[in-house]
């Protein structure tokens, strides 16, 4: 048995750049053999524009490691997924779960992964907790006294012992989150595949998942989670991939990415009457590199990141050009850099953007 | 740090015993849902009594209150009973209509719920998600054919002469034409996204061309060309003999030939469209987008 759980070798995805009725391009990308207009079998051909959603990812997961692959919206991290779990085909390149070929052998990888996508979206509301799994089990190939153990055992786990008969619609968000997550534990897989579990929980069930992911890789599963959480992704992760433009720009584990920053610190602003002006003047001042703002809730309240080798040095400037022209400073720190910080230096975003 | 235990394997086993499981899985899941909408209650009572109610009425308008009209008629359809008439033809639509929106949209619905994704992820065959779906439907279909009977026969005081047997032959013959359609359907759907203009064209069709409420011999030439093809003209025509005449199964083989042939190929057409749309989707991710 190869070390390895999952292994990805140059995967390439791509798809058809949608265009508008007036022929602007959405997207920017290369051509593909050409298509006729319409149905009209006569016609001038039109060059197919592609976008490529991934662009040569290489990934090997171990077994027995939770690796977080991070990524804003778009960058090809759901791709990317997909094409692991078999829903989507590869354009080209190679990818093996539990040494099993997604594209030669797509059952046998469905039958190793255990996926949760969608979340709650992915479970039948007029169904109870207990039909779901039953019904998943049926699907997952899991012999009926195997089966009704393993639920049992589950809605324990759980925690949804009492209300395991009522329909799902009439669960909390956490609770339906459980049952997803039940059912993508059902068939005890090798390897399971966590897309945002912890999106839309409220804060103590975000925990409690987290402790429960935890608990899963002791008992030996693969956990590949995907999530827009950098503390979660810090906090769970042997080892982080993070993606972006469709390509792997960082592998390794978060210790040694927060290293790739070296001596840089974070200076963290809170503060009012935040333009864009202000951000230009910050940018220019010697030593300021990254600088990355978003408005905290509704009110007119902002987090400003910016990364320096000297903050001493750069503070009375930035003190400097936020007084006045209605900016108030509201809280100033001087922070170590995390997840989220190497994620900005190395792609000159907020993850969140 | 990594775990020292590893799970190797999973739970799951393939032998042909658990597809089926699946299959039963899939069938037991639609059928709870189902009955967990009330609105059953009025597709199987209540629409069969108010759909053929108005070309009933108009049928008595036309034909005179005395049916002095109905002469005419019974020369080009060799039956006297027009109420039986207007309503195995009624009947026989609103099977094709619901099994073009039911099965049809089966896994269109699955994949607005967000359900469709978790259910492809799973090692069980593709098809049987479709297939699955569909006994319940033809088993709901097949009550309401069964109570619009009765209904038509206490209500409308209609007289099936016909027999039973033959009807059921007829109903189970047209199953794989009917279907198969539902099947092809289902699968464009789902890459088209959006299809009611099809199916308002696909019902209009057959209403327009396989004479649910007239006789083809009332249409112009070419549109009786057209009605040869359609597999639902020959469907009507045997269910009438079945119900309403006495000529026995000498009236309905050679329609149960054709229905058969047509079923051969709308079948093989469903699966072969419902294989390409997997395909398609496996290429385009289609599958997961609303």
């Amino acid at each position: 048995m190869s070390d390895l759980a999952i292994e990805a070798h140059q995967l390439v995805k791509k798809f058809p750049a949608r265009t508008s009725a007036g022929g602007d391009k959405k997207a920017e990308g290369e051509s593909a053999p050409a298509k006729r207009r319409g149905f009209w079998p006569f016609g001038k051909k039109e060059p197919k524009i592609m976008f490529t959603a991934v662009n040569g990812v290489d990934l090997e997961i171990h077994r027995g490691e939770i690796f977080g692959l991070l990524g804003p919206n778009g960058a090809g991290k759901s791709t990317t997924i997909r094409m692991l779990c078999t829903l989507l085909e590869p354009t080209s390149g190679t990818a093996r779960v539990n040494g099993f070929d997604v594209v030669k052998q797509a059952n046998e990888v469905r039958r190793n992964l255990g996926t949760l996508l969608a979340g709650e979206r992915s479970i039948y509301w007029k169904l109870s907790g207990r039909e779901n799994l039953e019904y998943f089990a049926a699907l997952y190939h899991i012999p009926p006294a195997v089966a009704k153990k393993r639920i049992n055992e589950l809605i324990e786990r759980m925690e949804i012992k009492d209300r395991a008969g009522e329909l799902v619609e009439k669960y909390s968000t956490g609770m339906r989150q459980r049952i997803a997550i039940a059912k993508a534990l059902l068939a005890r897989p090798p390897i399971l595949l966590l897309d945002e579990p912890t999106l839309g929980l409220d804060p103590q069930a975000a925990r409690r998942l987290r402790e429960l992911i935890a608990e899963l890789k002791q008992e030996g599963h693969t956990i590949l989670l995907t999530t827009h959480y950098m503390e979660e992704a810090d906090l769970l992760s042997d080892r982080i991939g993070i993606i972006d433009q469709g390509k792997v720009i960082a592998l390794d584990s978060s210790e040694n990415l927060k290293q790739r920053i070296g001596q840089k610190e974070v200076i963290r602003l809170e503060l009012t009457g935040w333009h864009d002006d202000l951000a230009d003047k910050l940018k220019n001042i010697t030593g300021i590199e990254a600088l990355t703002a978003h408005q905290q809730g509704e009110a007119d309240l902002w987090e400003v990141n910016m990364q320096s080798q000297n903050s001493r040095s750069a503070l009375p400037r930035i003190v400097e050009h936020i007084s006045g022209n209605g900016t108030r400073l509201v809280n100033l720190n001087i922070v170590k850099p995390s997840l989220e910080d190497v994620f900005i230096h190395l792609t000159g975003k907020a993850l969140r953007d | 740090m990594r775990s020292e235990m590893i799970v190797s394997s999973s739970l799951g086993r393939s032998t042909p015993w658990n597809g089926l499981r699946a299959l039963g899985a899939v069938i037991r899941r639609e059928w709870t849902i189902f009955l967990r909408y009330p609105s059953w209650i009025v597709s199987l009572f209540v629409w069969p009594i108010i759909f053929p109610m108005g070309y009933i009425l108009t049928a008595r308008a036309l034909s005179g209150v005395d049916g002095s009209g109905l002469a005419q008629f019974q020369a080009t359809t060799g039956l006297t009973e027009y109420v039986g008439y207007l309503a195995v033809g009624t009947m026989i639509w609103m099977w094709q209509n619901m099994v073009l929106w039911n099965v049809g949209y089966a896994l269109r619905n699955e994949q607005l719920r967000g359900t469709l994704e978790s259910n492809w992820l799973s090692p069980t065959w593709r098809f049987a998600y479709l297939l699955g779906s569909s006994v319940p439907q033809l088993v709901s279909m097949l009550t309401m054919l069964f109570i619009s009977g009765l209904e038509y026969a206490l209500i409308f005081g209609v007289h099936f002469s016909g027999s039973l047997g033959l009807v059921l032959l007829v109903i189970l013959a047209s199953i794989p034409a009917v279907y198969g359609l539902g099947f092809a359907f289902a699968s464009v759907v789902i890459t088209a996204k959006e299809s009611n203009a099809f199916v308002f064209l696909v019902r209009g069709i057959v209403m327009l061309f396989c004479g649910i409420t007239y006789p083809l011999a009332i249409l112009p030439e070419w549109m009786q060309a057209v009605s040869k093809w359609l597999p639902q003209t020959y469907i009507i025509h045997a269910m009438r003999s079945a119900a309403l005449s006495t000529e026995g199964f000498g009236g309905i083989a050679h329609d149960l030939e054709l229905i058969l042939l047509f079923g051969a190929f709308w079948l093989a057409a469903g699966f072969a469209l419902f294989n390409r749309m997997e395909r398609r989707a496996r290429q385009t991710g289609a599958i997961g987008q609303y």
